[in-house]
């Protein structure tokens, strides 16, 4: 056979069968997997989505402050396929971070950041910021209204900073307001910096998920053990595709019947071109950062606004030392981690929720009492997690 | 700088990004972008009375707007000087900005106010500096008097219909003047999106071959994790 001949040339002088068995035919997965494990390969196939349909993109794409906004109108009028490329390139950013958050729950509710995982969970972090990034350079790009102000407020935010707060708010903008040098410096740094960051850190996240080996609903170690684990080429890798084909009918919905998801995914402001002579009635971010938005505005004082923010952000870069639990499931916690996560969940989403929603006494009331919530699953976490009564851990996987 | 974050952050905690608190509720304007006819009317009248002040730049290209004399050379772009210093906003994405059943709204509620410079003003846009050119078809518009009066007996938020009243008919019957805004509409929809119906139609295909393909895949990943069932 030619192909096995060519192979056995290649393997000679490229380790492609090591490769291949360390990471897909001889990496052993545990196999009792559920519905919370697809999101990991998911965010994968979204990022590829997000590079192919980038690369097109940037082909017809102008960073300039004159013509930034026509260019987009250009690729959705006049180029070919160009409204299909860019809305798979828009609803996949936020599709980001559906599949982001969903694959971050199912680490905190299996505890897959405990031990020996701890530095997966600090690049999966590392991920999520970059991530962050990324989104808010990618969404000044098409300079519209929001475009614009959403990059005077975001880049305003380092003024908040004692002393040197101002030199950094120019430093960052490279112009003294927000203008067409800070648009080309943002366009550089969405299509190469921050993605090649992006690439390296995806990279090093699954080096490591593979030297430790992948946690599971159960929490408990599989390694080593007889019958408990299966090759993830190919049983994973099947089961992830036909998961794939499922999500891609979920993708497909929102890019070809609404992509604009009533104005959540791509905002009505933004249909207006930049206009630094005239601020927007309303400036507030993409969904995926109302969260951390909401805990920022109900704070009344600016800077520690900024500051409490911040730290709902360094809160989850700790989570690995502020879980004291001997068990890493919620299948085998105790009552008090259950409804810490439930309280976590709740206020989570009704931090974002109140993010998109224009203030009012109650609204702002609920946003504080939603980020003491937030807070107290992190800080209390010590406390509940080693005191609660926890359930026997089972030898076997249980399903 | 302290006084732009300030202000950053009163712009921020002001904000709904959705809904703006309107004077009247808005009317449904009905678009129907698979609607060749009433858009090509709606770019008909776009080409002969709306071109006069307003541009429609993306549309360039588009083989209906030229059809309807919608071209870069007949379009005010050259235009230095407009009454109140006002320059009308470019319209082929003015759907997407303020929506269809805004426009539809907008187009139906000016009325007669002598204290504007053009003699009209709008319930929408209060201080509108577009002219009442509209009035040749609708007719005028003026405040209906007993409002108050009569506010009671309304259950549902107040439409234009509610607050004004036609004084006089221009050369359309209302129900005429209806269609008309709403083919203008439905124009202006297609300028915001014309790949719209492309889209809707693909969509349908791609969801089809993924039916197809999550079967198949299906099945396969059935077949495989077999052997595993028999472990157990």
């Amino acid at each position: 056979m030619v192909n096995s001949r060519l192979l056995g040339w290649i393997n000679a002088r490229f380790p492609w069968r090591e490769f291949a068995k360390r990471h897909l035919t001889h990496y052993e997965a545990p196999k009792n997997f559920n519905f919370w494990y697809y999101f990991g390969s998911f965010s994968l196939l979204v990022l590829l989505n997000q590079i192919v349909t980038g690369i097109w993109l940037t082909m017809e794409y102008t960073p300039t402050a004159d013509a930034a906004f026509s260019s987009i109108q250009h690729i959705m009028r006049d180029v070919h396929y160009g409204w299909l490329i860019r809305f798979m390139h828009t609803t996949g950013a936020s599709a980001f971070f559906v599949v982001v958050y969903l694959h971050m729950y199912r680490a905190l509710i299996y505890g897959s950041y405990k031990a020996p995982r701890e530095l997966l969970w600090l690049i999966g972090m590392l991920i999520y910021i970059t991530l962050l990034l990324e989104a808010f350079t990618g969404y000044v790009l098409p300079w519209g209204q929001m475009s614009f102000w959403g990059a005077n407020v975001i880049t305003s935010f380092a003024s908040a900073i004692p002393w040197v707060g101002k030199y950094i708010v120019v430093w960052l903008r490279g112009d003294f307001n927000v203008s067409g040098v800070t648009l080309h410096r943002f366009f550089s740094l969405h299509v190469t910096a921050v993605p090649l960051v992006l690439l390296g850190l995806v990279f090093i996240h699954l080096v490591a998920l593979h030297y430790v080996g992948s946690n599971n609903p159960d929490g408990v170690d599989v390694k080593h053990q007889k019958n408990q684990t299966i090759a993830f080429h190919p049983y994973y890798t099947l089961k992830d595709l036909a998961g794939a084909v499922v999500f891609l009918v979920v993708f497909a919905s929102v890019l070809f019947f609404a992509p604009k998801m009533g104005g959540f995914f791509l905002e009505p402001d933004n249909f207006t071109p930049a206009n630094p002579m005239k601020t927007p009635e309303h400036i507030a971010p993409v969904w995926y950062m109302t969260p951390f938005y909401a805990i920022l505005r109900a704070v009344p004082d600016k800077f520690f606004g900024l500051l409490t923010m911040a730290s709902a952000i360094a809160l989850m870069f700790v989570l690995p030392w502020l879980d004291k639990s001997s068990v890493r499931s919620i299948r085998y916690k105790g009552m008090y981690s259950k409804i810490a996560i439930a309280v976590f969940v709740i206020c989570f989403i009704g931090l974002g929720y109140l993010g998109v929603q224009p203030v009012s006494p109650l609204r702002s009331f609920l946003a504080q009492v939603y980020s003491i919530g937030y807070f107290a699953f992190f800080l209390l976490m010590p406390f509940y997690s080693r005191y609660e009564k926890t359930q026997i851990l089972p030898e076997h996987l249980t399903e | 700088m302290m006084k732009a974050i300030l202000l950053g952050i009163a712009i921020l905690l002001s904000g709904n990004i959705f809904a703006e608190e309107q004077a009247i509720a808005l009317a449904k304007a009905n678009v129907d972008l698979s609607d060749k006819k009433s858009i090509k009317r709606g770019a008909k009248l776009f080409g002969t009375v709306c071109i006069a002040c307003h541009t429609l730049v993306y549309m360039q290209y588009d083989p209906i707007a030229k059809e309807a004399g919608i071209t870069l050379e007949r379009m005010p772009l050259q235009v230095k000087k407009w009454p109140l210093d006002v320059k009308p906003p470019d319209l082929s994405l003015e759907t997407d900005v303020r929506g269809a059943d805004w426009v539809y709204t907008y187009l139906h509620s000016f009325y007669i106010d002598k204290s504007r410079p053009t003699g009209a003003n709008n319930l929408l846009l209060p201080n509108s500096a577009m002219s009442y050119i509209l009035a040749s078809y609708q007719g005028v518009q003026m405040p209906a008097p007993d409002l108050k009066a009569s506010r009671g007996i309304y259950d549902h938020a107040l439409q234009w219909y509610d607050v004004l009243e036609l004084q006089s008919q221009g050369s359309m019957t209302p129900a005429q003047y209806d269609g008309m805004v709403g083919d203008v509409v439905n124009f202006l929809a297609y300028s915001a999106e014309p790949y719209h119906e492309k889209q809707k139609h693909l969509g349908v295909w791609v969801l089809g071959f993924l039916f197809v393909l999550f079967i198949f895949t299906y099945l396969l990943k059935k077949e495989y994790w077999r052997d595993i069932r028999k472990d157990r």
